[in-house]
């Protein structure tokens, strides 16, 4: 079961290290939206690869989570905030940024042995907050363009299908051999598929459209 | 921990998470569908609307047609002939030997033909544009065609105005006038009405003006009637006015048009 999880987990970095190359050589054609974007692939590779790191230096590593959950909803918020054009929405992602840092903040402050597992509250609030971000986007494109259609999908797929399985993240740690491997190994497919969505948003929106304005320019 | 135990819960989270993925997957899908949905209803609504401009413009053209015939056969008929017989009339002044009687009979021809001729481009410039409307404005335009129509003796009209027409509007009040000329003509000819009432007022949302007939009437959801050209032109001066237009009618109970603009 391991072997398993370690060799989806790895298809999953590697598709979200192509991915990070996709975005990046097709940069600036696509605005802020795509840059933040990229932020976020490099910012969790990062994470993940220093995560990667440290477990095979038998180093704990569980603190890394906080800093994947709550970077995530920072450059994900900052991107769905760049493709709103709603006054309204745009409101309420910042207020959902000063609610979560607040509460954040002040839970790390009564409580600094969070920082060794699982904070559940961080993976509710923070996942919560993006899945309506990205029905608000959903909504807004039911009679606009399609931008960044995919990924939303992705992103909305992925957040729906793995936050039970960071909630019970700590239970699960407790357990004995195989079985809290399935629960990561279905956590790596998922993400795998979630991958192949932004891959599949580049291939729709970003590998085609050069080749397009080549021929305008003819 | 109790194996049979864990796998159970393990069990359990898998399908919470089965759960929540097809969730996800209906949202999806949801949305998907929502989004063709509503652009397809978006298309057919556009092509309702080209579909209608097209109409309207075929109208414009017919209509322009039309009148291009009318002005060219009146020039014809009007003027044209009678300059033809001015102009025999002026040969005939050359020949020789003409009798004092002969002069006078054909320089009172001349006189009464150009007479004709300047009276019938009066009246064919008229019939394009009132000078009345031109130079008086809305209010005196209608009160001319109202006495035009009342002089037929064929009908009597009734025309009250309470509002003030700006000259910056004329564009509009011509619209307004050939609207009103469209509609009287319809009473007379098709309607064979004897009564109009015409009346301009204002109320809450803006000017209004109101017309009745006491004529025959028409099917108001008979698409034959809706599609005439001369309902056409009216719908494209409506359009125009960003107004709106409310017909009433019943068989054999006249017509009633309320136009807001």
């Amino acid at each position: 079961m391991s072997y398993i999880w370690h060799l989806i987990a790895n298809i999953g970095y590697f598709l979200l290290f192509v991915n990070l190359v996709l975005f990046s050589i097709r940069l600036g054609t696509h605005g802020k939206a795509n840059k933040i974007f990229m932020v976020y692939l490099l910012v969790i590779l990062v994470i993940q690869l220093v995560s990667a790191y440290l477990s095979s230096l038998r180093i704990y590593n569980l603190f890394l989570s906080h800093f994947y959950f709550v970077g995530q909803f920072i450059l994900l918020s900052l991107f769905y905030k760049s493709l709103f054009k709603n006054h309204l929405q745009k409101k309420i992602i910042n207020i959902g940024y000063v609610c979560c840092v607040v509460i954040l903040g002040i839970q790390y402050g009564l409580e600094p042995n969070l920082f060794f597992s699982f904070n559940l509250f961080e993976i509710f609030i923070t996942s919560f907050l993006l899945i309506v971000y990205g029905v608000f986007h959903f909504y807004n494109m039911l009679t606009d363009k399609k931008e960044f259609y995919y990924i939303n999908m992705g992103i909305l797929f992925y957040l729906f299908g793995s936050t039970i399985l960071f909630l019970v993240g700590n239970f699960i740690v407790n357990m004995s051999g195989n079985w809290n491997k399935i629960t990561w190994v279905t956590n790596s497919f998922l993400y795998v598929i979630y991958q192949l969505f932004i891959m599949f948003e580049w291939y729709k929106s970003f590998y085609k459209k050069p080749i397009q304005l080549k021929k305008n320019n003819n | 921990m109790n194996p049979v135990y864990e796998r159970e819960i393990v069990t359990i989270i898998l399908y919470t998470s089965v759960f929540f993925i097809i969730l996800a997957v209906v949202l999806i899908l949801f949305f998907y569908y929502s989004r063709k949905k509503i652009l397809q209803k978006e298309f057919e609504k556009k092509d309702l609307e080209i579909q209608h401009q097209k109409e309207q413009l075929r109208a414009v053209i017919i209509t322009q047609e039309e009148e291009r015939k009318r002005i060219a056969q009146d020039l014809h008929d009007d003027i044209s002939s009678k300059l033809n017989i001015v102009s025999l009339n002026s040969h005939l002044l050359k020949t020789p030997n003409l009798t004092a009687k002969e002069t006078l009979e054909i320089t009172g021809n001349i006189i009464e033909l150009t007479a004709k001729a300047l009276e019938n481009t009066r009246r064919i410039a008229h019939d394009l544009l009132p000078p009345v409307f031109d130079k008086f404005g809305l209010h005196a335009g209608i009160e001319e065609l109202c006495s035009e129509f009342n002089s037929s003796k064929a009908v009597r009209v009734d025309y009250q105005n309470n509002l003030e027409f700006d000259d910056a509007d004329k564009e509009k009040d011509l619209h307004v006038f050939r609207i009103l000329q469209e509609l009287m003509n319809n009473s007379v000819r098709h309607g064979k009405a004897s009564e109009i009432t015409l009346s301009f007022g204002e109320n809450e949302v803006g000017r209004y003006f109101r017309y009745t007939d006491n004529g025959v009437g028409f099917d108001i959801k008979d698409k034959k009637n809706q599609n005439g050209l001369g309902m056409k032109n009216i719908g494209s001066r409506v359009d125009f006015l960003n107004a709106t237009l409310t017909v009433d009618s019943k068989i054999g109970k006249g017509i009633s048009v309320l136009l807001n603009f």
